[in-house]
């Protein structure tokens, strides 16, 4: 009799624990899937647009996010800024933020997509262990950012194929970029869930005639492309420019041209598949590098690593690095907003009808006065004008 | 295609679930391997196929 009941009270004991671990662990992802991060935007805000008035079938789904436009009621040029396309690179969407809470439009109008791959937003890389948010400092408190995954949640789409192709090239890709964003453009109606989140951001861009699209990301300093724009064909004279402006004037930056051969890419499909001319910008994020020691909030925030200071020492890395400076968020978020303002101003050079005429802070500003000082207090702030994300 | 992809998605889940339950039912009835160390293999592998039936993680 008491045989059967050690290891009956043993199983329940174990089940009891499973349970703790599961209701723990449990709270923890859904904390994370659903998170909302506030944005006080800027009186200039006309109309909040979402993918779903775009493709219906994103609506409440998780690949439905909302559009922020600023229209001056003045013609000219329309750029589409999108943050967040992997939101493991937070200094993207913050970017966007930073400039949704300043922008002032003059002539023409800006569209901002935040979180162009909500869904993504939603996990974190499989796999790694780090924070879920980052926090930037403000004269009136902190603001936490959600720091997500490369690819879209698995209970979004699920499950990945052997093989990921392209379509409509055919290029077989690596399996999981099935679920990458900027490896489903231009994205189609009846295909998968990342898919029609890529066709429905076309479909803005499409609709919208969209002169100039800018996605923003962030890349590992030990990878080649990092610092650099990545233009497609017909953007390549404006970005040659601006490259050439912002390196003897504020910062380095590179250029790149979208190879023909690369497909899904929004450097590649975004000018392919419409009239726009679609740049892809990439700032430094030391977070994401392979050698790099515990991926705490820090070495996200300050982007200062020991490690990878010895890789930098032996030349390894293709921007400048020293343990010292780091690369810090408010750098990366200042190139983010100046590579933009800088290709925008070159476009009204080279395109006259399609002149743009935005302010909002830039490179030298954020460096000065930090990501922090460009935040408003969404306590304070008109509840018209705040919004989550 | 849309309707395929939504067929074979939530297979997936009944997938989960079903494997859920046979962990679980080996938690309970097995012949072989009766220690300790077992149980807690068996109840910890519950754990993701519980949450992913759940649409949490």
């Amino acid at each position: 009799m008491n045989a059967l009941k050690k290891p009956m009270t043993q199983k329940i004991i174990c089940i009891v624990v499973a349970l703790v671990l599961t209701v723990i662990s449990g709270y923890s992802f859904y904390e994370q899937r659903h998170y909302k991060e506030t944005v006080v935007v800027s009186d200039a805000l006309t109309e909040v647009q979402w993918l779903s008035d775009y493709v219906p079938e994103l609506k409440g789904t998780f690949g439905d996010t909302p559009i922020f436009v600023f229209d001056s009621g003045v013609e000219g040029g329309s750029a589409l800024i999108c943050g967040g396309t992997h939101p493991y690179e937070p200094a993207t969407s913050i970017a966007a933020y930073v400039l949704m809470e300043n922008i002032q439009v003059e002539k023409g109008k800006v569209f901002v997509i935040p979180q162009s791959s909500y869904s993504a937003t939603t996990l974190g890389v499989q796999g790694n262990a780090y924070p879920a948010t980052v926090g930037v400092t403000t004269e009136w408190g902190e603001v936490r950012y959600k720091i997500g995954e490369r690819n879209t949640n698995p209970l979004d789409q699920w499950p990945d194929n052997f093989t990921y192709i392209n379509y409509p090239s055919g290029q077989s890709q690596a399996y999981n970029d099935l679920r990458n964003l900027n490896r489903c453009y231009p994205g189609r109606l009846d295909g998968t869930f990342t898919e029609r989140v890529a066709y429905a951001i076309m479909e803005v861009i499409r609709q919208n005639n969209i002169d100039i699209s800018f996605d923003y990301h962030e890349a590992s300093i030990m990878y080649p492309v990092v610092g650099t724009y990545v233009a497609h064909d017909r953007a390549m004279d404006i970005a040659m420019m601006a490259a050439m402006d912002l390196s003897s004037s504020e910062f380095d930056m590179k250029i790149e041209q979208s190879p023909g051969s690369l497909k899904g890419f929004t450097h590649r499909e975004w000018g392919d598949y419409s009239d726009t001319l679609a740049i892809l910008m990439e700032t430094p994020e030391p977070f994401i590098d392979r050698i790099v020691g515990p991926m705490t909030e820090e070495l996200m925030t300050t982007g200062q690593d020991l490690f990878l200071s010895f890789a930098g020492e032996k030349g390894l890395t293709y921007v400048p690095y020293d343990l010292e400076t780091g690369w810090p968020m408010e750098t990366r978020v200042g190139r983010h907003l100046s590579g933009c303002a800088k290709a925008i101003q070159y476009m009204g050079m080279f395109y006259p009808e399609k002149e743009l005429v935005a302010t909002w802070p830039l490179y030298n500003e954020l460096v000065e006065k930090g990501v922090g000082a460009f935040l408003h207090d969404p306590s304070t702030a008109d509840p018209n004008f705040v919004y989550e994300v | 295609m849309t309707l395929i992809e939504a067929i074979i998605h939530y297979t997936y889940f009944i997938m989960a679930a079903i494997m859920g339950l046979l962990l679980l039912r080996n938690f309970f009835k097995r012949e072989k391997k009766l220690g300790l160390v077992y149980d807690i293999v068996y109840i910890y592998c519950v754990i993701p196929f519980l949450l992913r039936v759940l649409y949490i993680k």
